[in-house]
Parts: C-alpha cells; sequence; structure tokens
C-alpha cells in the first residue's frame, strides 16, 4: 500500500539508510527514523529555526526538506557538531559559559544557526548578529547572551 | 501532509516533462511548496524535484545586465558582490527576507512563486470559502482578519497580498522572467486577481522558470529597498518599496525612477504615477511627499488594512529620498 | 532516569557555593543534543496519533464520517467521542472533589474553534496527518459570542472574592482635586514555548508511563490516576526536560487524556504531538482583559482614591480568572480603594496561565495611570513613585518582609541616566526617530509550599539529589547542586542531581515563582541530615580519627571530614564510607508541618495547590519588586517602535545562581517586549477562530528586536520569605515592563496607547 523508497543519507559523515515514503521530511528522518532527536521540532512549519541543520555546509531549516531530496548532500546535525574526540565545538563552549539558553529546546538549531552564521562571515558586529541569528526564535529570551556567545566564539574560531 | 510520488529531474527537458502532466508540482527550494502542503492548500500527486538540476543557479552580471539562474538561492544571489554593486535593491530585498536559513534554501525561481500568507487562504479546513483555492467558493478575507490584506490591485474576489520583497525590486527594475525561451517581463509575469485570483502568473502548464534578467541601468545601480513592518526581522513587509533613480548631469533633476511598491497590493506594484510625477523634477522634499501620495491612487481598504493607506506612501518617500541621497 | 553529568570546568571553586555564578550543570545535555525531552522516546510498537479540532466555535456535532481515515493504510484507529473508552473526572488542581460523571476529552457540543473532536491514530506520523485530513465533520453551527467585545457577552459576572475595598473610593474621587480615569486593554496572549505540548502513553498491565513535559508531574500524574481509576503510584511521568511551559504545561490536557486512551485501546504506545497552530487552542494563554481606572489626586499628585473595574474573558463552561487587582491594589498607598473584577464568557478555549498571571495585566493598567498622572500634574513619573510609595502593604495592612523598590529606583535611574530625560513629550528626536523614555515598576509575590526531597551520600563520595521537581530552563538542577555541596560541604562536581520523575521524592507545581525557594529550602534540610548522619559514623567509627570527638567539633570542606583541634588530620566521605562498610546514607525530608506529617496530607500538598500559602499568610507581606527604564525609538513616520536600550533593577531577594538569575529576569524581560509591541491573538468574530496561530503571524520577538539589556540586583536576603532568603525570581521581571515601554512610547510620541500591543497602525 505504502509508497516507501530507500533512502541513502550522509549524516554526520555516516550513511545511513533509512526506508520511508517520498513526504518524510528530513527533520522527522532524523528525529523519527534515524533517533536523532538533538535536532528539534518547533513549528513544523518554516517559522521557529529549531530544526536547524547544515546541508553542504550551510544552514537549512529541516522541516521543509525533503529527506528523499538530500541524498547525495552531507547533513550534520547537532550530534555531528563535536569533533571525534567529544570535544565541545567553541559556539557550544560560548553558549554554556555565556549561559545562552534556559528550556534548551531552541539551543542545538542555536548553535547549527550561529556555526553557520560566524562561517559566513556575519559576526561582525553585535547588530549584524542578532539580524543573522534572527531566524532562530528563543521564547526563554537568552537572546542577549547568544549574542555575547557568538561574538566570543567567533573570536577564538577567527 | 497526503502521499505524493517523487521524482528526482535529471534534466530541464524531464521536469518539463512532468510538469506538464496533472496533479504535478516542482520542488526547488521546498520553502513554499512542503508549508502549503502541509496547510493541506497544496497537494500534489507527483513531486518532482529540480534542485539537482545542473547549471540552473549561475549568476552573471556583464555591461548589459544580469543574469540569476533559476535554482541560485537566495542567500547566494544577495551575497554576489555584481549583484551588490550594480543591483542593491535586489540584493537588500534578498537579504531582508525570510530568515538565513530560508534564504539558503529558497531558490530565487521558487521565491517569484511564493503564495500569499493570507489565513484563510492557509486554512483550507476551516475556511473552505477561497477563491484563490477555490474559484468562485468565495472570500473571507473581505470582512473578516485583513490587517496584512492588500489595498491596491484588489478585486471583490479576492484581496490577498502578495508577500515577495525581491518581485518588488525586480517590478521596479524592468527584470524579464525566463520561461525556457519566452520572457515575460516581471511586470507582466504575476497577474490581478480580478475574478481569476487562483491564476496568478503568466505561466503555462509545462513551462518553468528557467531564468531571470535584470536590464542594467543608471536606476538599478543607484536603488535601494526598504522594508517596513512590525517585528525588526523574519516577517513579511507590512509597507516596502523599491527604488531606483537615475538624475540628470546636474545631479539634482531626476531623468529616470523606478519605484516598486511591496505588502500593499495583490502582486508586485509598479507605482508608475508617482514616477511620472516626479521624472524631470528636482528632488525636494515636498516634491517627493506629494508624488508618493499618487502611490495609493485608488487604494481600497477593508477596515484592518486602512493603515497602509497612510503607510506606504511615507514609505516611498523615504525611499526615495534615501536613494536620491546616496545616487 | 536521568543522570546529570557535572564534569565540566565551571570557574573558581566559590562557584560551586550557593550564591555562586556556577554555569547550568544541565548545559552539557543541552548543547549537544543529547538532553531526552519528552517527545524522544522511542518504545516498541508505538503508534502516532493526531488530534482534529473543531473548525467552528459554537454548535454541535451531527455526524463524523472516518470512514476514509479509516481506509487510510496505516490507520489503526480513529477515535470518537462515539468510540473512546469512558475515563472518569478528576479532582481538580486545587482539590475540589470531581462530580461522578465520565470525562469527555473528545467534545460533541463546541464552545470554540480548536476544540479537540476526534484523533487518528496510524503507525507513523504521516500516515495519521493525512488520514486525519480525510475525517469529515458535520455540524449544526451557532453564532458564536467570539471575544467579550461583542456585545451580546455582556459584562459577565463579578467574582466577589476579587474585590477590595477600604475608605470611600467613589466619595474621594468626587472630590478630588485632580481626576483622571481611562481604560486599558490586553489581548489574548500565548506562552508559545518552542517545544510543542505533546506526550507518549505507554501501559504494561495497569501501569502507565508518560513521557510528557510536565511543570507538575506529582499533580498530572494524580489526574492521570483518577481518570482511568488506578493507583497514583501505576503512573510513572518522566520529565527530566522540559522545552519551556511559561505557565502551560502545570496542568493535565484533554489531548494526554486522548493518548493516553489510545494507547490503552490499542494495547501499544501513543504519540500524540500538538501542532503547533493547535498550541493556542488545545490549552488557552492570558486572556484579554480590560481595566478601567480612576485616579483621585491632589494638585501635587499625592493618590486620594484609586477606583479599578477589572474584566477578563473566559471559557462559555469554565472559570479562568486572571487577578487584575493584584498590583493596582499594593502599589501605591492610597486611603481610598475599589477593586472590583468580572468574567466574560465567550466562545473560547479556558484561558491558562501565563508568566505572571494577574500582575502582568495588572501592572499595565496601575503603571500607565499613574504616569498619565504624573505628566497630568506635571511631575517626574520617577517622583510621582516615590511620592506615593507604599511603605506597608496597604491592602493587607501588614509590614512589607522586604521592599528594594526605592533602592531599584535609585539603582535603575542612575545607571539609565533618567536625569537626561527631557520632561516634556516629543522632545527627543535623532533624525526620523523620536525619542522616548519610560519607567514602571512590577511586582510578583512570594508563594510557599511546603517541599521534599532525597539527599544521598554514596560510597564513593558522590552526592545525589533526587525530586520530582523540574528544570524547565529555571536552573533548578543546578541551585539544587550548589545547595547540597554548600549543605555538605563536597565541591559541587561530586553533586548529581534527578529531577522530573514521579518515581522520586514529591514536589509541588512549579508555577508561582515557588520552585527554587521551596526546593532549595527542602534540599537544605535534607542535606543535613545525611551531613549529620555522615558525622555520626565518623564519630562512631572505632578506628576514625575523630573518634569519640564531639559532632559540632568537625567541619566538611571540599568532601574531607575536618577537625579542628587535630589540624593533620582529615578523612576523606568516601573513606568513611569505606571504613564503616556502608553502601549509602540516605535522608528523605520535607518541609511539611509537624501537624500534616501523614499520608493523607502529604498526598494533598504535593497533588494539589490547597496549601499554597499566600504571600501575606503571616505577620509579613512577601513580594519581590522590580523597576525598568525603557528609552524607545519610534519612526516619526512609519511608527515603528524599537527598545533601543533598557535598564531594570530588581528585588529578588537573595540569588542562589546570579548567572541562572538574571537569565530568567531577561527572559521576563524579553517577553514583556513581545507583549507591548508584538503580541495579540487576533480573533474573526464572525468565527471565533485565532487567526493567527503560528509563529509566522503570531509574532514573538526575534533576536534583531532586543537590545543589550541591564540587569541590577537590589535585593537583600529575606528569611522571612524563604529558608534560604530568596524571594521570586521567574514572574517577577515581565512585570511592568509593557507599562514603561508604553509609557516611552507616549514620550516620544505625545500618543497614549492603552491597548497592547502598541502596533504601528496606533502611531500614524
Amino acid at each position: 500500500m505504502t509508497n516507501e523508497t530507500i533512502l541513502h543519507l550522509d549524516v554526520n559523515g555516516q550513511t545511513q539508510t533509512l526506508t520511508v515514503e517520498p513526504r518524510v521530511t528530513l527533520l522527522d528522518a532524523l528525529r523519527d527514523h534515524l533517533e536523532l532527536t538533538g535536532t528539534k521540532k518547533g513549528c513544523d512549519q518554516g517559522q521557529c529555526g529549531a530544526c536547524t541543520v547544515h546541508v553542504d555546509g550551510e544552514r537549512v531549516l529541516s522541516c521543509l526538506t525533503l529527506a528523499a531530496q538530500v541524498e547525495g548532500r552531507k547533513i550534520t546535525t547537532i550530534e555531528g557538531l563535536s569533533d571525534a574526540g567529544g570535544d565541545l565545538h567553541p559556539v557550544q563552549e560560548a553558549f554554556l559559559e555565556h549561559d545562552a539558553f534556559q528550556c534548551g529546546y531552541c539551543t542545538p538549531g542555536q548553535i547549527m544557526s550561529a556555526v553557520a552564521c560566524i562561517r559566513e562571515g556575519h559576526a561582525g558586529s553585535d547588530d549584524e548578529i542578532r539580524e543573522y541569528m534572527s531566524g532562530n526564535l528563543c521564547r526563554c529570551g537568552a537572546y542577549p547572551h547568544i549574542v555575547e556567545a557568538v561574538r566570543e566564539a567567533a573570536k577564538v574560531m577567527s | 501532509m497526503r502521499d505524493f510520488s517523487y521524482l528526482r529531474a535529471n534534466s530541464v527537458e524531464e521536469a518539463l516533462r512532468a510538469a506538464a502532466m496533472p496533479a504535478t508540482m516542482l520542488l526547488a527550494g521546498g520553502t513554499t511548496l512542503l508549508d502549503l502542503a502541509k496547510c493541506g492548500v497544496a497537494a500534489p500527486e507527483l513531486v518532482v524535484d529540480i534542485t539537482h538540476l545542473k547549471g540552473l543557479d549561475a549568476i552573471r552580471v556583464d555591461v548589459d545586465g544580469a543574469f540569476i539562474g533559476a535554482l541560485a538561492k537566495m542567500s547566494h544571489v544577495a551575497a554576489d558582490t555584481a549583484i551588490q554593486a550594480q543591483y542593491p535593491a535586489v540584493s537588500e530585498a534578498l537579504s531582508q527576507a525570510a530568515s538565513a536559513q530560508l534564504r539558503n534554501m529558497a531558490t530565487i525561481g521558487g521565491n517569484l512563486l511564493q503564495r500569499t500568507r493570507c489565513a484563510y487562504f492557509r486554512d483550507p479546513s476551516t475556511f473552505p470559502a477561497c477563491n484563490k483555492r477555490n474559484p468562485g467558493s468565495g472570500c473571507s478575507a473581505l470582512e473578516g482578519v485583513n490587517r496584512g490584506h492588500a489595498i491596491l490591485g484588489t478585486s471583490v474576489a479576492c484581496i490577498a497580498t502578495y508577500p515577495g520583497d525581491l518581485a518588488v525590486a525586480l517590478v521596479a527594475l524592468d527584470a524579464v522572467v525566463h520561461l525556457g525561451e519566452r520572457k515575460v517581463a516581471v511586470d507582466d509575469f504575476f497577474l490581478l486577481p480580478g475574478t481569476t485570483p487562483h491564476k496568478e502568473h503568466a505561466m503555462q502548464s509545462g513551462e518553468m522558470i528557467t531564468a531571470i534578467t535584470i536590464p542594467a541601468s543608471v536606476a538599478a545601480r543607484h536603488s535601494t529597498y526598504l522594508k517596513v513592518r512590525d517585528r525588526q526581522s523574519y516577517e513579511f513587509a507590512a509597507a516596502s518599496a523599491a527604488v531606483g533613480i537615475e538624475f540628470e548631469p546636474d545631479g539634482e533633476t531626476i531623468r529616470d525612477i523606478r519605484i516598486g511598491l511591496g505588502g500593499a497590493a495583490t502582486k508586485p506594484w509598479r507605482a508608475r504615477a508617482v514616477e511620472d510625477a516626479l521624472r524631470g523634477k528636482a528632488l525636494e522634499p515636498d516634491t517627493v511627499k506629494s508624488a508618493s501620495r499618487l502611490a495609493v491612487e485608488g487604494a481600497i481598504a477593508h477596515g484592518g488594512n486602512h493603515y497602509k493607506i497612510e503607510l506606504a506612501p511615507r514609505v516611498v518617500e523615504r525611499a526615495i529620498l534615501k536613494t536620491g541621497a546616496m545616487a | 532516569m536521568t543522570i546529570i553529568d557535572t564534569k565540566m570546568k565551571h570557574g573558581d571553586a566559590s562557584d560551586g557555593i550557593l550564591g555562586g555564578r556556577l554555569s547550568r550543570i544541565d548545559g552539557p545535555a543541552k548543547i549537544t543534543g543529547t538532553a531526552d525531552y519528552a517527545m524522544e522516546h522511542f518504545p516498541e510498537g508505538m503508534a502516532h496519533a493526531v488530534i482534529i479540532d473543531s473548525t467552528i466555535a459554537s454548535g454541535r456535532i451531527l455526524a463524523i464520517d472516518s470512514a476514509a481515515a479509516e481506509a487510510y493504510p496505516g490507520v489503526l484507529l480513529v477515535l470518537t467521542p462515539d468510540n473512546a473508552l469512558p475515563i472518569k473526572t478528576a479532582t481538580d488542581w486545587t482539590g475540589a472533589p470531581p462530580p461522578a460523571v465520565p470525562y469527555e476529552p473528545l467534545a460533541r457540543d463546541i464552545t470554540f474553534s480548536g476544540q479537540h473532536i476526534a484523533a487518528v491514530i496510524a503507525g507513523t506520523f504521516e500516515q495519521a496527518t493525512a488520514a486525519a485530513a480525510l475525517v469529515k465533520v458535520t455540524y449544526e453551527e451557532t453564532t458564536p459570542i467570539s471575544s467579550f467585545d461583542d456585545p451580546r457577552s455582556g459584562e459577565g459576572y463579578l467574582i466577589d472574592m476579587m474585590t477590595k475595598e477600604w475608605g470611600d473610593a467613589e466619595a474621594a474621587l468626587a472630590t478630588a482635586p485632580v481626576r483622571i480615569e481611562q481604560e486599558y486593554r490586553t489581548p489574548r496572549e500565548y506562552n508559545v514555548p518552542i517545544e510543542p505540548h505533546g506526550l507518549i502513553a505507554h501501559w504494561e498491565g495497569d501501569k502507565l508511563t508518560l513521557w510528557e513535559p510536565s511543570q507538575w508531574i506529582d499533580g498530572m500524574s494524580r489526574t492521570y490516576a483518577e481518570w482511568f481509576g488506578i493507583p497514583f503510584e501505576n503512573v510513572r511521568m518522566l520529565s527530566p526536560y522540559i522545552g519551556g511551559g511559561f505557565g502551560s504545561k502545570a496542568l493535565p490536557t484533554r489531548y494526554g487524556a486522548v493518548a493516553a486512551i489510545a494507547a490503552k485501546m490499542l494495547d501499544r504506545p501513543v504519540k500524540l504531538a500538538i501542532t503547533r497552530p493547535q498550541t493556542f487552542t488545545a490549552f488557552g494563554g492570558r486572556p484579554a482583559t480590560r481595566q478601567t481606572i480612576a485616579l483621585g489626586a491632589t494638585r501635587e499628585g499625592k493618590l486620594l482614591s484609586i477606583r479599578h473595574r477589572g474584566a477578563n474573558e473566559t471559557s462559555m463552561d469554565d472559570v479562568a480568572v486572571e487577578p487584575l487587582g493584584s498590583v493596582i491594589s499594593i502599589m501605591y498607598a492610597t486611603p481610598n480603594f475599589s477593586s472590583r473584577q468580572n468574567i466574560v464568557p465567550v466562545n473560547t478555549v479556558k484561558p491558562g496561565a501565563l508568566r505572571a498571571p494577574g500582575e502582568n495585566p495588572s501592572a499595565f493598567g496601575i503603571e500607565c495611570a499613574i504616569d498619565e498622572l504624573a505628566y497630568e500634574v506635571g511631575i517626574d513619573p520617577l517622583d510621582i513613585r516615590l511620592l506615593n510609595y507604599a511603605e506597608e502593604d496597604p491592602s493587607a495592612n501588614k509590614p512589607w518582609s522586604t521592599r528594594r523598590l526605592r533602592e531599584a529606583y535609585a539603582a535603575g535611574a542612575e545607571a539609565f541616566g533618567w536625569a537626561k530625560r527631557n520632561p516634556r513629550v516629543r522632545s527627543m528626536r535623532e533624525g526620523k526617530q523620536l525619542i522616548g523614555y519610560g519607567v514602571a515598576a512590577g511586582t510578583y509575590p512570594v508563594r510557599r509550599t511546603p517541599g521534599e526531597a532525597m539527599v544521598r551520600i554514596l560510597s564513593n563520595g558522590t552526592i545525589e539529589v533526587a525530586s520530582s521537581g523540574i528544570d524547565m530552563g529555571q536552573g533548578t538542577y543546578t541551585i539544587l547542586a550548589q545547595t547540597a555541596a554548600e549543605a555538605i560541604g563536597v565541591p559541587v562536581e561530586t553533586v548529581v542531581v534527578k529531577l522530573g520523575d514521579s518515581s522520586l521524592p514529591r514536589a509541588p507545581v512549579a508555577g508561582g515563582s515557588q520552585l527554587a525557594n521551596l526546593m532549595t529550602g527542602a534540599v537544605h534540610k535534607a542535606a543535613h541530615a545525611a551531613r549529620d548522619e555522615l558525622i555520626g559514623l565518623a564519630i562512631n567509627d572505632p578506628n576514625s580519627p575523630f573518634r569519640d570527638l564531639q559532632a559540632n567539633t568537625l567541619t566538611i570542606e571540599a568532601g574531607q571530614i575536618l577537625s579542628p583541634r587535630d589540624a593533620g588530620s582529615s578523612v576523606s566521605i568516601a573513606e568513611v564510607m569505606r571504613r564503616t562498610g556502608r553502601e549509602r546514607i540516605e535522608a528523605l525530608r520535607n518541609t511539611l508541618p509537624e501537624e500534616h506529617q501523614n499520608d493523607k496530607d502529604h498526598f494533598r500538598n504535593f497533588t494539589t495547590i490547597s496549601t499554597m500559602k499566600s504571600p501575606t499568610e503571616g505577620d509579613y507581606s512577601l513580594h519581590s519588586w522590580c523597576v525598568h527604564f525603557v528609552e524607545v525609538r519610534v519612526d516619526v513616520d512609519f511608527g515603528t517602535v524599537r527598545v533601543s536600550r533598557m535598564v531594570s533593577a530588581l528585588d529578588s531577594g537573595r540569588l542562589y545562581n546570579p548567572k541562572l538569575a538574571e537569565s530568567q529576569w531577561k527572559g521576563g524581560i524579553i517577553m514583556g517586549i513581545g507583549q507591548a509591541l508584538l503580541e495579540e491573538g487576533i480573533v474573526d468574530p464572525r468565527h471565533g477562530r485565532v487567526m493567527n496561530n503560528n509563529l509566522g503571524d503570531y509574532l514573538i520577538p526575534t533576536n534583531a528586536d532586543i537590545p543589550d539589556l541591564q540587569v541590577i540586583s537590589v535585593g537583600i536576603p529575606d528569611t522571612h520569605a524563604s529558608v534560604l532568603g530568596g524571594k521570586a525570581v521567574g514572574e517577577l521581571a515581565i512585570v511592568g515592563v509593557a507599562p514603561a515601554i508604553a509609557n516611552a512610547v507616549y514620550h516620544a510620541t505625545g500618543v497614549r496607547v492603552r491597548e497592547l500591543p502598541v502596533t504601528l497602525e496606533k502611531l500614524i
């Protein structure tokens, strides 16, 4: 009855094989099928940024991406951000140090977005950070601390 | 989302063949298609993925103009230094749209085709009546919650606002949409709702956007995009304006002026009355102010959106003065 | 069971003690994506449920045609009011005994748009979602009363217990030399935590496991137990991490019952995720409010009388009171006062609690009104607040335990540069930006419920703290580790904190900003008991160097037991445990009064709010206080308002961890900025439908909307308020933000906006 296909996804450097319907989003493939739940579902309609992952190094919303669409692309999630030895990424370190989160639910998306923001060269000033981090909503109100964390992490990474 | 089949197109021809079939939709960035599929507005049986097509994402700028492939990402076009230098309004419109993530996904072709944010349009299970979705069924927005709805280009059938930013800059700069070999001016590409609000653009079945071109001009080089909204970021425009100006050699008299108005009309709106009133005039604040009022000539408000009749001309006015100061 | 790994660098050692700026110990799990939120569990055989809501606001269901959905691939069950397993009505949160009628979480009679009427359960989320769209419902629709602005809603009815009166407000107003009267309004506002609601329900025989984000494990568990007629102990609720709640995750919901019913009927685990649009109607946010405030004063601005009439929307079939008289009755001294409140039933979901319910809109009213009075009599808005400063609680006639509001005014004004304000409206400008300064105060009561905690000392020297209390970002994990570390005398890194599990010792609701104070109190007590037992072991061990010493002469520092009389000898906790052959020392303590140390009172304390003490129970009136100084920039042509600068000075008593308390304050302030400028549930009056039920249309602030925020703590330890001296933190800082911004907008533009949010069309 169902219309399942076999997909091979490159997630955090590993090839993952999964059998899903074509309508399955990358977000649901990660969370429900691969049990990589670090990527969060906040709205499922492209309006909050909690599901941010990297595809070929660029930040995108996994809720508006079909899993089938990203076969052959490199997908990086929060689980793949730390290095192999388990050391935290400088952005993760900075988030902890600056208390850039409270409930933690938007946090993986914020961190993935922040890593890309710095890499894109959009962390040049506090105002630029604010604008380029505005696709990630935080209801706990950690924004000023997120700005601090991105600013400090950008220094470390440069 | 209803179930659908998925086809990854390997060539434009294959994509076009598939697109000509009923209940088929092309998938580019996915930011509109998947959003609307989740809302129940779009219900394709076949989704044709064109994101793996090669060669449709070029960005080329030369003395004659800019050529932007349909699959170029919004973020890449916004960051292109030649676009920034020669078409600042285009770059600015793109970088103020949506969020960084969405701009990394959405393509130029898909961006033009984004659909209205009308809440009645987007909720078919609660509001079966929508002339855009279901021709002849009625319009819930006319007497409803319509703070974000259009004041220009409306009809008794539909007052839904065209939500995009990029197309506002493109309509001002006389850009052309390429549908393969067929070329259509952006202003003609988008249709007024009239009695057929379900027909939003001039694309025929079996066609797809392959590129847009923007002719080079002094006005394009001296252009800007101004967006006004409730929230500082990540929101559609309450009103926006793209303005390009070319002065006479005296540096004061307007030789050429192009004005696009966004957030206030049913399609990307060219404010030709304002242009006509200013062409040949000196750029004086009072002249600009009175000319800008013409942007809303014939505007019709429906209650909640009445403020746009006041706001839109002010945005146009500020954008003209800002562009004039830069030129 | 969640074990929090605290092996993180935290700066210097003093961070570990209470009051230190320790980074949150649950942080590593959150920044690496390993924190397990409720919906992130995968019990074998789990099915997916999708709720179907009414699309009309008033009427009744004639028929539900589920044939197409039932035939859809993967569908296991279409649940309707007709086939749902019957369950019982449960005790409500106040402890009131339930009526002996069945509880029907799926409605037949419709009283609001978005009411749950059916559910589809299928093998996958995609199948359930698609099949739900195939269910056809026919209704008999009646015209809804969509809001309290609909004339048919009438005036509602008076809530007697909200009436507060002293003196003769009416007579004093009539003779007051200066009199102003205005109406202030706030719209429906929503919690919108970024983690949407939902749960996984899993039955094993008559035992029910629930993974559900919860601000109140024990209260919600009780409800599930009573719904299904099973013992309380048979419900296991797990909620170690919660992706934000702000009041919306404290009480059981109808969809929770639906998921548990479906799981029981199908005999397999069911995951039910509420969609983002459903988070606007599956439970209520803050109701719309209106208040008419009349102030009578001398020509110098001294208050003579306050008359206050408030109303909030409620649902057609239930009572929700947003206490609008809470701040206006205590902020200023006045000899004459009258406050009354109505509630007005309309076709909405029952409103719920959203950060500082009552205090928030109450402060919007009085703090705007006092600002208007300041301009009316021509004095500085800060001076009028000092002129009318309440030296004691004017409503309860009791002294404040601590009220550092005067200090807050001084510290905030200094840091902000209030003295540079030009008193004239529309007098400050930069280019196209009109600049305005505004000030407003806020307050939040100290509420108190007894708590409970287990503290264990393990044989390896590890300290374990356990409670069903929760951490949704307030910092419970961290401050409890600090409390135990300090009480016992160990490095904070050796403390492991377990929370959010109904199998652990009980805790009352994480609401009313009470949890930090009551939990630190309980952990402090249990930790001292464990420490006493440890010292007893050390003294009684025949081989111990401390043998026969007096218990009170020993100290514990950095996990080493020391005797001051013999500087050379020290023994580690692990060593004492090894020598005495103890596996563990365990101290379970609660802070219930002696006369309530019985099972019935114990259960009632943690599963109802009936034992929560009001802020004025006892000899003092207990409150936190704050003041916000705001600079806004208003575009002279567009009416867009941006907060460009903000300084807040706050008195929350002692801060257990200033780093985390500052985060909570700033979070409240940011939510207040959203409330002031953006947030509004917009209802279609014809359909009673919340039209902007998503995060693209119900706007909350983005990063770009928020400037640097300066927060200043002016609190001192208040041991009347709590054992360790803290007062309310979490809900305090939002109170007063919206009026401070509205007042600043008036100063900038000369336009007084009395109806939130302050959107651009109100200013052009």
